[in-house]
């Protein structure tokens, strides 16, 4: 008896364990597992472009991107490309920005990268010194497409020990996004370009109601959309120049965050944790913050917004004592060195670097293109919208402190320890510190 | 059928879950071993033997033995838990009372809810300023972004998540126990409590045993809900971040696979000898008679 009923618990044991394997319904027990699905879900994208192997066969490239806002944009563009090219079919592709690099991590080293994908400044170099990006240096050289024609600087910015690899796409910079209506209701001027930090923290503060729920400024812990600027505009720096040391324990960088920190402090800004709730862009979209810094890529998802629509607008970012900061970051298209339609894959490429391209990326709002003379069509994609300061702000902007190994590695360390500070645990000058002292030991463990 | 073929034949026929489970399961973690005596360089394309270097480093890091005591205390938190309140709804439940398989559905509901589904509608029950659960108390906690609550947060989803499949389990325990025993024991004067304390309870131990074992596995594996409820710029992180969190981190978004694999290991072993200590000790409280 005692035997049969062991075998029966060990058989029970075996279907219940198999059972959970299977159908991953196991909610803690096949983490391991979940989380190595990653790579199989994302090599998925290249499986059914194996099928079609000469180049006069129909061929389907997956093109992928990490905004789901662009993707009707990127769609067309996809069309209109395939109208010109019948035989090559684009997938557009989007994997969130928070799963993206994780995904291609694990495609990289498998070969299954997609054909054409979008690449990030700080990610760049990580791809392409490991040989896993299709240097485009030759196309270049022989004039099949020219980086003078792209505006901001974007030329330049995936370029390593003299290859090309990308195809300049857009270029973003930072903006103040007001909400007019409570502007309003308070009596004051709406900001414009003469407002500086004092004058933004001034008015924070006497547009908050919290016992209302609603904050005149989100002091969010942000990087690019956030203190990065702040640092900038006070005459810190977030990476030297020649990129070997961090900016953060600079005295004139840990002033500005702890300037930014003390309008928390004054109820002039939600808290951290409150930030953590509910995101400050989407406060914003429900009218519960009068100001806020974001990115001009948000523009789109913000006007979607019922609440919002037609009661904000766009003004520059204040000025610091130093000058005015701001960070820009421009995004390319580049293709897998793996790819199985490496010259179907250029062809896209091409197109996706075309005035063509970029006209309808800007007509459809969807960002700034880089292509020059094509920004006014982005300009005027929403003419209700003060969207010029973009475009106005990029002669004042630091490029985004990316073009190394070391960033991908400190990058996301840098938000955990800076939780850390903003959350109250430790102090603002700690925080920068400990970033700062992690900074400097990815650089130098990743020369 | 002479006995040779017969071998043949059982292997051909447990071969596809043998080959699934060496192939996603068993070579998985004999390489992780492998990876955490190595440094790896793009993407793992270029690898160096470095010895014990990684597990040296983490001995030293006072992160992972932070990691190490939330994945403990969550443990101790939630296997307990989990158990007590299963087995009270499958006695519950193996009652006769009117819609019974109704209940039983609602409370196996969670097992087959999405957990990425499911922890969207905790954060907003959650959530500090409009949330339910704050309502319903009357108090004002920051319940998933305070460091003193974080934890609490995450053995109430988890044990919310873990009833209905262990219900089940200790359901089917309890309907393999004779009733002729209970006739006896009503014959001998024992009612309510005692039955269950005196019949039920000793009876019930191998299911038990079992599933405090699996649940003490997938307890010390806890990732998904970090993940999706704590997140990674919380305040609360560091109190609730456990040795899976902190694997993920290293291995994929810090790109640093050898360190990620040297804390699995150590995970790998810790499993290994609290499972040992569970079947030494069964002798002493579970009954197979």
């Amino acid at each position: 008896m005692a035997i049969r009923k062991k075998a029966l618990m060990s058989a029970m044991s075996l279907t219940v364990v198999s059972a959970m394997a299977l159908t991953g319904c196991g909610n803690n027990n096949d983490n391991s597992a979940s989380g190595n699905s990653a790579s199989p879900a994302s090599s998925s994208n290249s499986s059914d472009t194996k099928a079609a192997d000469s180049s006069k066969k129909d061929v389907t490239l997956t093109y992928t991107i990490w905004d789901q806002l662009q993707q009707p944009a990127m769609e067309a563009i996809a069309k209109e490309f395939t109208a010109e090219n019948p035989n090559i079919k684009v997938k557009v592709e989007v994997i969130p920005w928070g799963d993206y690099w994780t995904k291609m991590s694990a495609a990289a080293p498998a070969g299954t990268l997609p054909d054409v994908f979008w690449m990030h400044s700080g990610q760049f170099v990580k791809y392409a010194s490991g040989n896993f990006l299709e240097p485009i240096t030759d196309k270049v050289e022989s004039g099949e497409i020219d980086m003078n024609n792209y505006a901001a600087g974007t030329g330049s910015i995936y370029v390593l020990d003299g290859q090309n690899y990308a195809v300049p796409k857009d270029f973003d910079t930072i903006g103040l996004a007001y909400n007019k209506e409570l502007f309003d209701q308070a009596g004051i001027p709406y900001p414009d370009d003469t407002w500086d930090y004092a004058k933004l923290a001034e008015v924070a503060k006497q547009l908050s109601q919290p016992d209302k729920g609603i904050y005149g400024f989100a002091a969010k812990m942000d990087t690019q959309g956030g203190y990065w600027n702040d640092m900038l505009a006070n005459g810190g720096y977030i990476v030297s120049e020649d990129g070997t040391k961090s900016g953060y324990d600079d005295p004139a960088s840990i002033e500005a965050l702890k300037a930014r920190y003390q309008m928390i402090l004054d109820g002039a800004s939600p808290t951290h944790q409150q930030m953590t709730d509910t995101d400050s862009t989407e406060m914003f979209k429900s009218g519960k913050l009068a100001m806020i810094f974001e990115g001009d890529w948000r523009t789109a998802d913000i006007d979607g917004s019922d609440i919002i629509h037609g009661k904000w607008n766009w003004a520059p970012l204040p000025k610091g004592t130093a000058k005015r900061g701001n960070i820009i970051n421009g995004l390319g298209n580049t293709m897998s060195a793996s790819g199985k339609h490496k010259d179907e894959a250029w062809q896209f490429l091409k197109f996706l670097g075309s005035k063509r391209a970029a006209e309808i990326t800007a007509e459809m709002g969807a960002a700034i293109p880089a292509y020059k003379d094509t920004q006014s069509a982005w300009v005027k994609s929403k003419p209700e919208l003060n969207l010029q300061v973009f475009i106005d702000q990029t002669v004042d902007a630091t490029a985004y402190p990316a073009g190394s190994k070391a960033y991908p590695v400190w990058f996301p360390k840098e938000s955990e320890i800076m939780a850390q500070a903003w959350g109250g645990n430790i102090s603002i000058e700690e925080g920068a510190k400990q970033v700062a002292a992690m900074m400097n030991q990815a650089i130098a463990d990743n020369k | 059928m002479n006995s040779r073929s017969r071998y043949v034949w059982a292997y051909v026929m447990i071969a596809p879950t043998l080959l699934g489970t060496v192939l996603f399961w068993s070579w998985p973690a004999v390489y992780s071993i492998y990876l955490s005596f190595l440094k790896s360089e793009n993407f793992g394309l270029i690898n160096h033997w470095v010895g014990f270097a990684n597990y040296e480093k983490l001995f030293h890091d006072r992160e992972f033995w932070q990691n190490l005591r939330n994945t403990l205390y969550y443990t101790v938190l939630f296997v307990p838990l989990t158990l007590v309140f299963s087995t009270f709804f499958a006695v519950l439940l193996n009652s006769k009372i009117r819609g019974l398989s109704a209940y039983r559905v609602i409370f196996f509901l969670p097992q087959v809810t999405m957990p990425a589904a499911a922890a969207m509608v905790w954060v907003v029950l959650f959530a500090r300023d409009y949330g339910f659960i704050n309502y319903l108390l009357g108090t004002h906690v920051a319940w998933i972004s305070d460091s003193r609550f974080a934890m609490f947060a995450l053995v109430i989803v988890g044990v919310w998540g873990a009833i209905g499949l262990n219900m089940l389990l200790i359901l089917a325990g309890l309907q393999g126990i004779p009733r002729s025993l209970y006739e006896a024991a009503e014959l001998d004067g024992a009612v309510g409590f005692r039955k269950f304390r005196y019949i039920t309870l000793p009876l019930l131990t191998p299911t038990l045993f079992f599933t405090t074992v699996v649940l003490m596995i997938g307890a010390t594996q806890i990732f998904d809900s970090i993940y999706l409820l704590i997140g990674k710029t919380n305040v609360a992180l560091p109190s609730v971040r456990s040795l899976v969190y902190a694997y993920y981190q290293n291995s994929f978004v810090y790109y640093d696979q050898n360190y990620g694999a040297a804390i699995v290991d150590i995970l790998l072993v810790i499993n290994l000898i609290l499972t040992g200590i569970q079947f030494a000790f069964q002798k002493k409280w579970v009954n197979y008679d």
